[in-house]
């Protein structure tokens, strides 16, 4: 049945995205409201949660943040970046991956039209969005249940909605670039480039009054004018209606140019938007110098390095940030926490009792570190599983480099990538702690940037062992999913009352709170033991294995 | 045959169940040219993928100069040249970087005869290799293959997408190796292909090694066809006895015949003469076809194939 036609052949290539991205998402949305009925216990608490959602109001709206829909809709806001990220993927992969794999001659080889082969990919990609909201309205409204919110699962199913809208939006924008890039990669970072600005320009009204026409030049304000999850407010039949006259225009203009392009290029841009054609004639010479080519490490990093330079850029910039943050949310800060046993206990948890209030909430804000490293982790384990399924370990293992060679280079860049990343994450939070005048123990905060190299390191060896067995998209999903769901004991569980077993079997637990405590030396020997042994296996696996199979 | 430089015995290979190669025997010696034949999915891949130590064998052993291809892979891999089917490469890599990094990763280049190499298949290095034809994206990799004049080449379909200058310049560069005293392992599924660069052949079919020996031994199963049109119907009958011929078939109405031929087509040319001829076509049936014709028509395969290997 699925493979009736192209439709349902894309649908099925999405089924896995649409339960683990689905379910993650409803996640993410479940969690504050497990943490905001607890958080506003008493008036004066319920007040300096509102008063320090104002703080943030740059970043995200902040209507009824004192109840569960409006602090679960504020929370979502401030992480509506990493809800783009599925669509921009996808629909970057959709024409221009296929046609990286030249995939796309042969599904244009059978008697369907160009548009109607889009559009069929098109239809697929929206009705995974469309599923996807589904799964993540259920889970709303079952969190709701749970935590006794007002919104019904009419108001949930529209959240979703909502969210798909603005996914298609993404999708619609990542398609249409991918029509002026040759490879998908380049539609994938622009998209994510251009993710960002909207998200600047959404801020801008918030923060400079009299500045909403600057605003609604994001989606993002179209999807903020909903807010179904605080029944005060409702959904805007207007956004929505925004949002989907956009998803229609961008695709329809990306379907457009693909029916009038060459299979493989790229729509002719302006002469004056050109990079320079090349020019040279044939050369038959050889880089004989150049670096990056004397082995399988150096050709490993050179392959890493500007993967390396954007997430040393996100995870140092957003370290200096949550220093900066620190002192500026102080006093609000304090007085919540003062009314809020919830948030005394969450941030003792994160970030450690019998600590200054300032450090342990920036132990709290590092705690999401490690994650943002294993997450850059996990893209380069796919990379090395993606390599053997493409075929393009084949002619490296047919030189006298044995497995096991070939398996650490791959895997010591990585080392060294994290190891850059995790000294310029030290330099940043040094620097603005130096610039903002928050005193943090140097030790301290070395120990707690240092010691997400062998977090990062602890997931890749995992991924790498898995990879013995598991194809790429399996490996990946497989240590996505570990990453979800130790994310989830370590920052629910303790709320959830879990035993102190199932905590410990978070990684997350053992990186604990560097920043005020030091890393603790038992439990970065557990994990480096772990991966250490997790590695030294997937290796004997890789030696052994049939390679491509 | 010299001393066996390429000895596999008995080797087997099934992937979860579904048949790779089945109890496959033979030896190559060395400074010949073996090519290895067969229809597409026989198990020509499995084999050559089992000999570069990418697949582990679930029973038998492969031996290449005397070194277990498994338990030596490393050594092995120094001696080794290799040409995968489907080759896949770094696409954002040039054609000179591609090149650089496996003589790097070999060692012991001799760049002057890569640039040598570069010159002869005029190749252009400069361009990434996702950009490159697939005749091109052949070369770099044929490049990288020959680069270290390897003692053993392992080719698989190493000439496909190759145009016939090309083709050519790979059978110059086959007859240097083997007159150099290296050894070339050629897969292909080509018969003419096989028959004009290789002294030896093994054909394998469905897992099985059907067949092995001299390339002029091919002589049984190469067939090909004539269709010959005329400007008038003609009697069929003055094809069916002739030498050489092993079927005819007779075309729009009678003026034209379809001949299915094995051997020398003197006889059939000089019958032809007698009558007022249009058009004379020839056709070689790809190796699929042979085989369909040669080991199904009569259910199995001919006595002298059989268990020859």
């Amino acid at each position: 049945m699925w493979l009736r036609s192209i439709y349902l052949k894309t649908l099925r290539d999405y089924r896995v995205p649409i339960l683990g991205w689905g379910i993650g998402m409803g996640l993410v949305i479940v969690s504050p409201m497990a943490s905001v009925s607890e958080l506003v216990r008493t008036p004066e608490a319920r007040a300096a949660l509102v008063s320090l959602a104002q703080t943030f109001v740059w970043n995200a709206d902040a209507i009824a943040a004192d109840t569960v829909g409006g602090y679960a809709t504020f929370k979502i806001g401030i992480f509506i970046f990493l809800i783009g990220i599925w669509p921009l993927l996808a629909a970057s992969r959709m024409l221009r991956g296929e046609e990286d794999r030249s995939s796309l001659d042969m599904l244009l080889s059978v008697p369907r039209g160009r548009v109607r082969v889009a559009l069929e990919k098109l239809a697929a990609m929206w009705t995974a969005l469309f599923a996807m909201a589904v799964i993540i309205g259920v889970l709303a409204f079952l969190g709701r249940t749970a935590f006794k919110a007002s919104f019904g699962l009419g108001d949930a199913l529209l959240f979703g909605l909502d969210l798909a809208l603005f996914c298609a939006v993404i999708g619609g924008v990542a398609l249409l670039i991918s029509q002026f890039t040759h490879e998908r990669g380049p539609a994938a970072g622009t998209t994510a480039g251009l993710l960002l600005i909207f998200i600047v320009l959404d801020m801008v009204h918030r923060v400079i009054p009299n500045t909403d026409w600057i605003s609604r030049l994001s989606p993002i304000y179209y999807y903020n004018l909903s807010k179904p999850l605080v029944p005060t407010y409702g959904a805007s039949l207007g956004g929505m209606l925004v949002l989907l006259a956009l998803a229609v225009a961008l695709s329809a203009a990306a379907v457009w140019l693909f029916a009038r392009r060459d299979v493989g290029d790229t729509v002719p841009l302006p002469r004056w938007l050109r990079l320079s054609d090349r020019v040279a004639g044939p050369s038959r010479s050889l880089p004989e110098r150049e670096w990056s080519l004397r082995s399988v490490y150096a050709r490993s990093l050179g392959m890493i390095a500007v993967p390396t330079l954007w997430w040393t850029l996100g995870i140092a910039g957003g370290a200096a940030w949550m220093v900066i943050v620190v002192q500026q949310v102080e006093g609000k800060l304090k007085t919540l926490y003062t009314d809020s046993p919830f948030l005394t206990d969450l941030i003792k948890n994160l970030g450690g009792a019998n600590a200054e209030f300032n450090a342990a909430f920036l132990a709290a804000m590092f705690s999401l570190l490690p994650l943002l490293l294993m997450a850059f982790a996990v893209t380069q384990v796919n990379r090395w599983t993606a390599d053997e399924d493409d075929g393009r370990l084949e002619i490296v293992l047919s030189t006298p480099q044995s497995r096991p060679v070939v398996l650490f280079g791959r895997f010591a860049a990585l080392a060294t990538s994290t190891v850059v990343v995790a000294v310029a994450t030290l330099a940043g939070a040094a620097l603005a702690s130096s610039a903002t005048g928050i005193k943090l123990d140097s030790t301290n905060l070395a120990e707690a940037t240092l010691g997400l190299v062998p977090m990062a390191l602890f997931v890749a060896a995992i991924g790498y062992l898995a990879a013995g067995w598991l194809r790429s998209a399996a490996d990946t999903g497989l240590i996505s999913f570990l990453l979800a769901a130790w994310f989830f004991i370590t920052f629910v569980g303790p709320e959830l009352k879990l035993p102190e077993a199932t905590l410990k079997l978070s990684a997350f637990y053992y990186y604990g709170t560097p920043l005020l405590h030091g890393l603790q030396l038992a439990n970065v020997a557990v994990m480096v033991a772990v991966g250490a042994a997790a590695l030294a296996l997937g290796t004997l696996r890789f030696a052994r294995k049939d390679i491509g199979v | 045959m010299t001393a066996s430089i390429i000895e596999v015995e008995g080797l087997t290979k099934s992937y979860g169940g579904k048949r790779g190669i089945i109890d496959v025997s033979f030896q190559v010696g060395e400074g010949e040219v073996f090519g290895f034949l067969g229809p597409n999915g026989a198990g020509k891949t499995t084999t050559i993928r089992v000999l570069m130590a990418l697949l582990r064998a679930d029973s038998g052993t492969a031996r290449i100069a005397g070194l277990d291809s498994w338990d030596r892979s490393l050594e092995v891999k120094r001696l080794l040249g290799y040409v995968p089917g489907e080759p896949s490469l770094d696409p954002n890599l040039t054609g000179g970087q591609l090149l650089e990094y496996f003589a790097n990763l070999r060692g012991g280049v001799d760049q002057a005869y890569l640039k040598t190499l570069i010159e002869r298949l005029d190749l252009d290095t400069s361009r990434k290799f996702r950009q490159y034809s697939t005749g091109n994206k052949r070369k770099v990799v044929l490049i990288q293959a020959f680069m270290h004049r390897p003692r053993v080449l392992i080719l698989d379909e190493p000439t496909s997408g190759l145009d016939p200058l090309n083709q050519q310049e790979f059978d110059g560069m086959v007859k240097e190796a083997r007159e150099e005293g290296h050894t070339v392992f050629l897969s292909s599924h080509v018969l003419s292909e096989v028959e004009k660069t290789c002294t030896r052949v093994g054909i394998i079919r469905e897992g099985h090694l059907v067949r092995i020996g001299d390339v002029a031994e091919l002589k049984d199963i190469k067939r090909y066809e004539i269709t010959i049109s005329f400007a008038h119907p003609i009697p069929v009958d003055a094809f069916t006895k002739l030498d050489g011929v092993t079927d005819v078939e007779t075309l729009r109405d009678g003026s034209a015949v379809r001949l299915a031929m094995q051997g020398a087509a003197d006889a059939v040319i000089k019958a032809a003469a007698q009558y007022p001829v249009v058009s004379l076509t020839s056709y070689e049936p790809s190796l699929e076809d042979v085989f369909l014709r040669y080991y199904e028509r009569d259910g199995e395969a001919p006595k002298e194939a059989a268990g020859v290997a």
